[in-house]
């Protein structure tokens, strides 16, 4: 890296808060978070088809609030209902 | 019924007991009656920040384990009659506070008083908890630097979880000079970064280190560019608009020579 390109240190301080944050605002560990990813899919299968591979999960902090993203596609509601 | 206000950080030296003692200290020169409240048992600072050391009889704790009465462990600041200490008590640990009581005690006080301001151990233990848990308001004191915002962050979650309303944030030794050199965190990338609304930026101030050392509050008896600051915040805490003020370089370096034509 030249001379010229080199990041002044108050953007390499900015970048790695960024990623740190990032990081720490995961409220759930990866393993759990498949966990319960596993039971939501387990109860919704009772009442709807969805894909089970499409599934996004998330949990995270926004500026007031903690929220939990599940986008789950659907592909059909059961017959029986 | 007056406000409670938590002053905390996570991150311990970033300034929140000089603060304290100086948003305080502006808050009873805009005529409120404040209390500032020594959260930090057995580490207690504000006392010295304050230079009432020696006039402390009675703490918190021998409120709560009945010694004394409230009004007994105010301690008047020697300059402004509506400003109080409610010294920490030096004997006992942050687990043997009991928080009930506390919020209990708090609220008698904010009765009688426009503000109570805590001021926050360092941490996120027992000791953070029961500086906040009477609190409704909170006040974020942050450094420009990575640790002292991340610190921040997991603080700001505790406190939203709380059911803390109004977070507002303190960037405390902001230097102008590093900012210009880019070499510190800029203050818009922190308020960024945190998402809470900017309510103060403090400069690096040589005066606060030298009116510390002789026991008084800068506030009070200080006319340096802090002081503004402390004001600012106070104004600001009262509701009132006040613009951001631009914070004067400091050093001239060999290139403003050149610079100026």
């Amino acid at each position: 890296m030249g001379w010229f390109s080199r990041k002044q240190t108050n953007e390499i301080a900015r970048d790695r808060l960024k990623l740190i944050l990032v990081q720490d605002r995961k409220l759930l560990s990866p393993s759990v978070l498949n966990q319960l990813k596993e039971d939501l899919l387990n109860v919704i299968n009772k009442y709807i088809e969805v894909g089970t591979y499409e599934v996004s999960i998330d949990i995270r902090r926004e500026s007031n609030k903690t929220v939990l993203e599940a986008i789950i596609p659907v592909r059909g509601i059961k017959k029986k209902f | 019924m007056g406000r409670a206000i938590v002053i905390t950080s996570g991150k311990g030296g970033v300034g929140k007991t000089t603060i304290t003692a100086n948003v305080g200290a502006s808050l009873a020169k805009l005529g409120k009656k404040v209390v500032v409240a020594d959260m930090d048992i057995g580490l207690r600072n504000l006392d010295v920040v304050m230079g009432l050391e020696n006039r402390v009889v009675y703490n918190i704790m021998d409120i709560v384990e009945g010694r004394c009465k409230i009004s007994q462990a105010l301690v008047r600041e020697k300059h402004l009659s509506n400003l109080f200490l409610l010294p920490a008590s030096q004997m006992h640990t942050k687990e043997d506070v009991d928080i009930e009581a506390i919020n209990e005690i708090i609220s008698i006080i904010k009765e009688n008083f426009d503000y109570v301001l805590l001021d926050s151990p360092a941490g996120i233990e027992n000791g953070f908890r029961s500086a906040a848990a009477p609190a409704s308001e909170a006040l974020i004191v942050v450094t420009p630097d990575v640790s002292s915002v991340r610190d921040a962050d997991r603080v700001v979650g505790l406190l939203e979880n709380s059911g803390i309303e109004g977070i507002s944030l303190i960037v405390n030794r902001y230097d102008p000079d590093l900012v210009i050199k880019k070499k510190t965190l800029d203050k818009n990338d922190i308020v960024d970064v945190l998402g809470l609304d900017l309510i103060g930026v403090v400069p690096e101030d040589k005066e606060i280190i030298d009116s510390e050392n002789r026991g008084e509050i800068l506030s009070i008896i200080g006319k340096s560019i802090a002081v503004q600051s402390f004001d600012n915040i106070a104004k600001r805490i009262e509701g009132e608009e006040v613009p951001f003020m631009e914070l004067p370089k400091g050093k001239k370096s060999i290139l403003d020579f050149f610079r100026r034509k």
